[in-house]
């Protein structure tokens, strides 16, 4: 069993679970579900993500399950209290099913990012080679953290620094 | 007469979408009956073309005007504008504009931006108020909101009235009111179009989509003025110049991504930060470069790439900002992919 990790972002601890794999270049995590051979994988935005982001307010997609998409491409849309970003698929496959309850109500996504605020279900024909395990996306957090703090701060100033109350529980 | 009245326009949804085409008729029928309300349904604001019998009628109104239909209140002035259809925006509680917290104001520094256009021609007093029949589901809240509306016109006309000195009315010439049947406005069909609309509130006439559109769709008028000149060159489903406009003042109303259909640029783009570079997007100039190159192929010409009409002509933001845009579109190009 891979231990936990957490990746700190100023005062604030983005708990990185290590059962989990994770998409670097989406930041969203990934759960395999359905049995073994079925590789139908579960997606959801990492703390680290969540953190940058704060609130959803509105999460939109923008084709429906059911349907093809390739790596990368462009799946949907999401509006928080501090961003705004197009959502692009984290691997190749088939779009089982989208989490209602997290497009009804985007809060459950804040609440509980890891668990009933996942994302999607995509079907690969084979297992996504570019996920990576916990250690490896931390690392990748803090080699390009510096980077991704730049274009944050050019952007917004206060999304680290003030923000004492948060990720202290 | 229909000066103390309120002209509502439903502009219907382009396809035969039930829903949209129920709710369309549930307004209809319960404005019909609103006092005050003078009712017209037209087609798709963005399909109107010129000599529209849909486009003839907006013309010829000249008070208020609530315009309820299928795109950003934003995309809808500036259409309307286009036409000739001008007028102050209106606001309602329904589309918030900017949401201002107060905090980030105080760090934009205006002085570092060029100036928008702005509105031109001869701006009518009168109010013109959009309402994106996408916000809400069901009629009543737009049924509600138009009465807010025809509330607070009624108070602003009457404000005018009694501080306006007394004219010398004309008597024994009446202008004939425009006689025009709803129900022929309603058929007559307008084919889908596909062009640009800029919003001249943000355009800071740069002219970086004149260099980058390839297909002649940009030009200028007399006063050097960007304008849509040649809006049927525009290729259908390419909104490659709303990505490259650096002031989000390009919006296409019909395309999927709600920040070029024309979303609100303060609510959603203006104070907020776009990761959609950390989350696994493009950079916006390639794909633009990408969208252009499939049209210059399907025309038969060749792909161009990055190497035309890219650069700015003229810095539209802070000096410091470019730079710290480059480094992060080379940190972020360092990435894996």
């Amino acid at each position: 069993m891979i231990e936990d990790k957490v990746f700190e972002i100023g005062k604030h601890r983005a708990p990185l679970p290590g059962g989990l794999l994770y998409a670097t270049t989406n930041h969203v995590w990934a759960r395999q579900v359905g049995n073994a051979g079925s590789q139908i994988w579960q997606f959801g935005f990492t703390s680290y993500a969540l953190a940058l982001m704060r609130d959803i307010y509105f999460l939109d997609w923008s084709l429906s399950d059911g349907l093809p998409v390739d790596h990368l491409a462009l799946i949907g849309h999401i509006e928080t209290s501090k961003a705004e970003s197009d959502l692009y698929a984290p691997v190749s496959g088939t779009i089982v099913r989208f989490n209602e309850k997290a497009l009804a109500d985007p809060a459950i996504i804040n609440a509980d990012g890891y668990g009933a605020g996942w994302l999607y279900e995509i079907q690969c024909t084979n297992a996504p080679s570019h996920l990576v395990d916990v250690d490896a996306y931390l690392s990748h957090l803090h080699a390009t953290w510096a980077n991704t703090e730049r274009m944050i701060k050019g952007g917004m100033n206060r999304i680290v620094d003030e923000s004492p109350d948060e990720g202290e529980a | 007469m229909s000066r103390n009245r309120v002209t509502v326009v439903i502009s219907q949804a382009q396809g035969k979408n039930p829903l949209r085409r129920a709710l369309e008729e549930s307004l209809a029928a319960t404005l019909l009956m609103e006092p005050g309300v003078d009712l017209s349904i037209v087609p798709h604001l963005y399909d109107l073309e010129e000599g529209h019998t849909g486009r003839l009628f907006l013309n010829s109104v000249s008070g208020d005007m609530i315009v309820l239909g299928w795109l950003f209140p934003r995309a809808g002035f500036w259409l309307l504008d286009r036409m000739g259809v001008k007028g102050l925006e209106g606001s309602s509680p329904m589309h918030p504009v900017a949401e201002d917290d107060g905090e980030e104001a105080g760090e934009a520094d205006p002085q570092e931006k060029a100036p928008a256009i702005g509105q031109t021609g001869d701006i009518p007093d009168r109010t013109i108020t959009l309402l994106d029949l996408r916000a809400k589901p069901g009629y009543e809240p737009y049924l509600e909101e138009v009465r807010r509306l025809i509330g607070e016109s009624k108070a602003r006309r009457e404000a005018q009235v009694s501080v306006r000195p007394p004219v010398l009315v004309e008597l024994g010439l009446p202008k004939p009111a425009p006689v025009i049947d709803l129900t022929t406005l309603a058929s007559a069909p307008a084919a889908r179009r596909w062009y640009p609309v800029i919003d001249y509130s943000r355009c800071t006439n740069c002219m970086q989509c004149l260099d980058f559109c390839l297909f002649g769709v940009y030009g200028v008028d007399g006063g050097e003025r960007i304008l849509v000149e040649s809006q049927d060159n525009c290729k259908k489903g390419c909104p490659a110049c709303s990505r490259v406009c650096p002031e989000q003042a390009i919006m296409f109303p019909e395309y999927k991504t709600p920040a070029i259909a024309g979303a609100p640029v303060g609510v959603v783009t203006g104070l907020k930060i776009d990761l959609s570079k950390l989350f696994g997007g493009g950079d916006p100039s390639v794909t633009a470069a990408a969208e252009r190159d499939r049209e210059l192929v399907k025309d038969g010409r060749d792909a161009v790439g990055l190497t035309v009409g890219m650069a700015p002509r003229r810095a539209p933001r802070a000096p410091t900002v470019p730079d710290e845009l480059d480094g992060l579109v080379d940190a972020l190009d360092k990435l894996e992919i």
